[in-house]
């Protein structure tokens, strides 16, 4: 049941925990998430539910990873982190920033090997826990691969 | 405050319980190794007070070491203390912070070292380096494509194997023939002889067959008009086919290969996949000149929708030029030659930037 009402889109909760968790609203320049490569990527999220609970820390990411039968590999292109309280007050509840993409790798769906793209933003609070959420788009136009 | 379970599901890096948790367990395990590489190392250094048995009264304070001996003596806790070390300041050094902040912290290294030993093309992420595959110009095109043949490292494994087996067989077979000469039958190590040397001989007709069969269809060459490659744009491929006999069949063809490598329990294994093949040319009943070669030159496209080469640490999608034939009298035979296809947008931007550059 937790689980269920917990989890908002991409956000990723633990179950079975007690403490409510934020939800983050995360809205794409390009409604479709579709972007090609070099081209700039603009984004506006908004933390809510966070209950008076301070964020001691954000971190927002851009990144790309691996899925499939391999071990996961991971690049990240853009990372910020924001954990002074003069930073943290513009960042949070609500923000927008925009990264300009690179040439690659382009978003693939092969069959044994993946590779996404993803925005990540994590909220560290000052109780130590910390909730992570991401946002998956795509970069390029590589149909999905199927076997011969 | 959630504490660890005993029993969690892993794969790989993938773990199902608390990082924190499983960090702070990985600490303490290099910290047992650092402290018990102290205690050791004190405990020979500074010695035990030792007495000889045959002279009680007399108590050893100093015992001399040669060098070698301090070097041999000090092997176990040096390396306790380097393996611990270095492990516990990687776990210190990663205390705290998120997969992307370790990740953003390497960025220079992981996007150099995406492709394991070969590092990424200049501006393209991910896409591995073509330097090894354009050292070597053609004949009559630009390039000619080194080849990348499974049945190359058949032929070095079977030699090998033979050649330490066989090693094995001999030191056997000397003992018995000692043994024989000296008046005495030691039948087990008869009976152990006979299956080494039918494995031995069976080792040896493996690798003449697999040697014959590399050498007799003759050399492949694969030469290309430009390197590395795009979507969309056609190529010429030059081929040729040494050898001095009938060919039922030549295909030529481009394949892209999925690679993943991963870990199950202790093993590391890699699993291969084509996922997508474009069949170029096929020739039938193909007769080499005497003492020459097969030459063929056809245009190969790269299909305008096509997944770029990419490279990272455990993950690769890789386009090859495929040449399969199938000799008269001889078993088919593969041969693999590797090329690069960059994103179709990145040479756009790069020949954007270079035409600025230029004007500039």
């Amino acid at each position: 049941m937790n689980t269920a009402n917990a989890q908002h889109g991409d956000d990723y909760v633990p179950p079975s925990t007690a403490q409510p968790f934020p939800r983050i609203e995360l809205r794409f320049g390009h409604p479709s998430r579709g972007y090609d490569p070099g081209e700039w990527v603009t984004v506006e999220y908004c933390i809510e539910g966070l209950n008076g609970e301070r964020p001691r820390a954000l971190e927002r990411s851009a990144l790309w990873y691996t899925e499939g039968k391999g071990e996961e590999d991971l690049g990240v292109h853009s990372f910020e982190r924001f954990a002074t309280a003069e930073t943290i007050d513009r960042v949070v509840p609500e923000g927008t920033f925009a990264i300009q993409l690179p040439t690659s790798p382009l978003s693939y769906e092969g069959v044994i090997v993946k590779i996404r793209w993803c925005i990540r933003l994590r909220v560290y609070f000052e109780s130590g826990r910390d909730h992570v959420s991401e946002h998956v788009f795509n970069v390029g136009r590589v149909p999905p691969s199927i076997l011969p | 405050m959630r504490f660890p379970r005993f029993f969690t599901k892993k794969r790989g890096h993938r773990r199902t319980d608390s990082h924190a948790w499983g960090s702070f367990a990985e600490g303490l395990f290099y910290a047992l190794l650092v402290g018990a590489g102290v205690v050791f190392g004190l405990l020979l250094v500074t010695g035990t007070v030792s007495y000889a048995p045959a002279d009680p009264d007399s108590v050893v304070l100093q015992r001399g070491y040669e060098w070698w001996m301090w070097l041999l003596t000090l092997l176990i806790p040096v390396a306790l203390l380097a393996f611990g070390g270095s492990g516990l300041v990687r776990v210190v050094r990663a205390w705290g912070k998120s997969q992307e902040h370790r990740a953003a912290a390497s960025r220079t290294v992981i996007l150099e070292g995406l492709a394991g030993a070969s590092p990424a093309v200049a501006g393209h992420p991910g896409v591995p380096s073509c330097d090894n595959l354009e050292n070597s110009p053609g004949i009559v095109l630009r390039y000619r494509l080194p080849l990348e043949s499974p049945e190359n490292w058949t032929l070095v494994g079977f030699g090998l194997f033979a050649l330490l087996w066989n090693a094995v067989v001999v030191v056997l077979a000397v003992g018995v023939g000692a043994d024989l000469i000296g008046g005495t039958t030691d039948w087990l190590l008869i009976g152990l002889l006979v299956p080494f040397v039918a494995v031995g001989v069976g080792g040896v007709v493996l690798f003449v067959r697999a040697a014959v069969l590399s050498t007799s269809v003759g050399p492949t060459h694969v030469e290309i008009s430009d390197h590395p490659l795009v979507p969309g744009m056609s190529y010429d491929v030059r081929l040729g086919q040494g050898g001095a006999h009938l060919f039922r069949s030549i295909d030529l063809g481009l394949e892209l290969e999925e690679t993943a490598t991963f870990r199950q329990g202790t093993d590391t294994r890699t699993q291969r996949l084509v996922v997508r093949r474009v069949p170029v040319s096929r020739w039938q009943r193909v007769q080499p000149v005497p003492g020459g070669s097969f030459e063929a030159r056809v245009a190969v496209t790269i299909p305008a929708d096509a997944m770029h080469s990419f490279s990272s640490e455990n993950n690769a999608v890789q386009w090859r030029i495929v040449v399969r034939a199938l000799p008269d009298r001889w078993p088919e035979f593969t041969r693999v030659f590797p090329v690069v296809v960059l994103p179709v947008k990145a040479l756009v931007t790069t020949a954007i930037s270079e035409t600025v550059q230029a004007l500039e």
